[in-house]
């Protein structure tokens, strides 16, 4: 599904059932039914702020506004699921899913899925950029190597 | 040296335990209770001498289940001056400190656990668990829906960091396989163990591979349980019929990323760490004097976490540390050729108990009640329980 903005709080609300939508993270639903990352950042001292909060951590500034992000960081952490716990879902084996350091700040982790890679060819610190994929009628944001770059960049 | 209320003012007097099992058919409040009754009779109290419960749940003010709100009507106490729920570790730091503070003088601490339906496919069809799941405060799992959020599973952070840790140091599975054996050969020897049989290093190599490189026997076994243990004075303790296991020091563990599992800090700077280092800014009792020793092992990686934030071994060296400290005759470990660690086997053979069985063994080994399984002379113990994520606890006990 394609979604096109602006995209009202009630549709926000519509489009992801299961989130708990609070003021603080709403805007990272509504950009991601827009197809877009984004992060907070605080724009006092320009800290990135995840997951979504309304103060800065670092200056305590609430000038917190969403930004889109690079799209590009590298794998921190993964692992390979073997078996899902949920039975009623389908068991994709194995599934990757991982903690993906974003470029725009050391230690600014988004977990996500890596996609586009055998699971085996996966490597931490391996560079990897932002995509998209459908799951539930829905794109959510996934991460892939960089042709050319991917699998060789080992750490 | 950071203010320590506890300095063995206050001591364990009762410790009970229901049974354990894969499926006992019976609702969190029945286990809960049983373990209860156990732990009052065991302290030699009155009933209306408790007057603090901690029950159990994540959910401070949770109704049902093994919560304070349902506990004390069920067992008829009167009157509570002080009233919490709590979990994994913490729940015995918060009813300690409730009776150093003076809150209440006598807190029953209450803590349940059942193979939660999201377990598995054979948890999920049994509609009691079910049940357990849709109107249960406790063991929720993290996660949900939302993988741009977090992890599908509340355990797949733990095989990430396992992995990140493997390869930050340059090692191998040796330390959680050792940590597994030691576990299992202990459970062996142990009748309220669900699992009886030990096994060899070569049988956790070749084990399930469930969230790579987490294999099952890294993990806790889900089953129905309850432990209960009972706080009070050690003045008051001084006059039952147990020699008192005294709470000589205790700390809690916070850290910034608490929250969300993807953590931004690195391996020595996890919760566990925060907590080992509270604990040690208030114990006059030190590492080397330390008897027996209780890493938390709802994953194999947390008692690897716990050594080293402890200051067993520096970081990353688990794995040579534990081959350097490993009874090849016994299959256990013996931690500077002495220190034994989780002699009954733990989450990963006794059962999970969300570490609550931790504290009931070290309170049982250090009456000296603990039979063919007694370790000899065994004056104080180390518990860490908890999560390098979050609420990890960190507690040291001590018998004159």
């Amino acid at each position: 599904m394609r979604n096109y903005g602006p995209i009202d709080d009630f549709t926000v609300f519509e489009l992801y059932p299961d989130i708990q939508l609070t003021h603080d993270n709403i805007e990272h639903y509504r950009a991601l039914a827009e197809r877009k990352l984004v992060i907070n950042r605080c724009g006092a001292c320009g800290t990135w702020i995840y997951p979504h909060r309304p103060m800065c951590p670092e200056c305590w500034s609430w000038n917190v506004k969403p930004e889109e992000i690079s799209g590009f960081g590298k794998v921190f952490m993964f692992t390979l699921l073997y078996h899902e716990r949920d039975p009623g879902s389908a068991t994709r084996e194995p599934l990757p899913v991982a903690a993906v350091e974003l470029v725009e700040q050391k230690g600014l982790r988004y977990l996500s899925r890596i996609v586009n890679c055998r699971p085996e060819d996966i490597r931490h610190d391996m560079l990897v950029r932002l995509t998209w994929i459908e799951i539930g009628n829905l794109e959510w944001p996934a991460f892939e190597p960089i042709p050319g770059l991917g699998s060789d960049a080992r750490g | 040296m950071a203010r320590n209320r506890f300095n063995d003012t206050v001591a364990v007097v009762g410790v009970g335990s229901s049974p354990y099992g894969r499926d006992l058919r019976r609702s969190h409040l029945s286990l809960g209770l049983e373990a209860a009754v156990r732990a009052i009779e065991d302290a030699g109290i009155d009933k209306q001498e408790i007057d603090g419960i901690c029950g159990s749940g994540m959910t401070p003010l949770a109704q049902g289940g093994a919560g304070f709100l349902s506990l004390q009507g069920a067992l008829g106490i009167e009157r509570c001056t002080w009233v919490l729920n709590g979990w994994l570790g913490s729940a015995f730091v918060y009813a300690a400190s409730a009776v150093a503070s003076g809150l209440c003088d006598t807190a029953l601490i209450v803590q349940t656990y059942q193979r939660d339906p999201g377990m598995s496919r054979s948890a999920n069809a049994d509609p009691f668990r079910r049940a357990l799941q849709k109107f249960g405060d406790v063991g929720g799992d993290i996660g949900g829906s939302d993988f741009a959020k977090r992890w599908v599973h509340s355990g797949e952070p733990y095989a990430a960091w396992m992995k990140r840790y493997m390869h930050d140091y340059r090692t191998n599975k040796d330390a959680f396989a050792y940590m597994a054996v030691n576990n299992r050969s202990h459970g062996s020897r142990n009748p309220a163990a669900v699992m009886q049989q030990p096994i060899t290093l070569e049988d956790y190599h070749a084990s399930r591979m469930i969230w790579e490189p987490m294999q099952i026997y890294d993990m806790d076994v889900p089953v129905d349980c309850a432990e209960a243990h009972v706080i009070t004075t050690t003045e008051r303790a001084r006059d039952l019929p147990h020699k008192p296991v005294m709470v000589h020091a205790a700390s809690l563990g916070g850290t910034r990323c608490g929250e969300y599992y993807e953590n931004t800090l690195g391996w020595t700077e996890n919760a566990h760490w925060v907590a080992a280092q509270g604990l040690w800014e208030r114990s006059a009792i030190r590492l080397p004097e330390v008897d027996l020793f209780y890493p938390y092992d709802g994953y194999t990686i947390d008692a690897v976490g716990v050594l080293e934030a402890v200051g067993y071994c520096a970081p990353g060296e688990a794995g040579d540390f534990l081959k350097a400290n490993w009874d090849e005759a016994a299959q256990v470990l013996r931690l500077n050729g002495r220190t034994q660690v989780t002699t009954h086997g733990g989450g990963l053979a006794q059962g999970r108990a969300g570490g609550a069985n931790f504290y009931s063994e070290a309170v049982r080994q250090l009456r000296g009640s603990e039979g063919a399984r007694q370790v000899d002379g065994a004056k104080t113990a180390l518990i860490n329980i908890g999560s390098f994520f979050h609420d990890p606890s960190a507690v040291m006990l001590r018998a004159e």
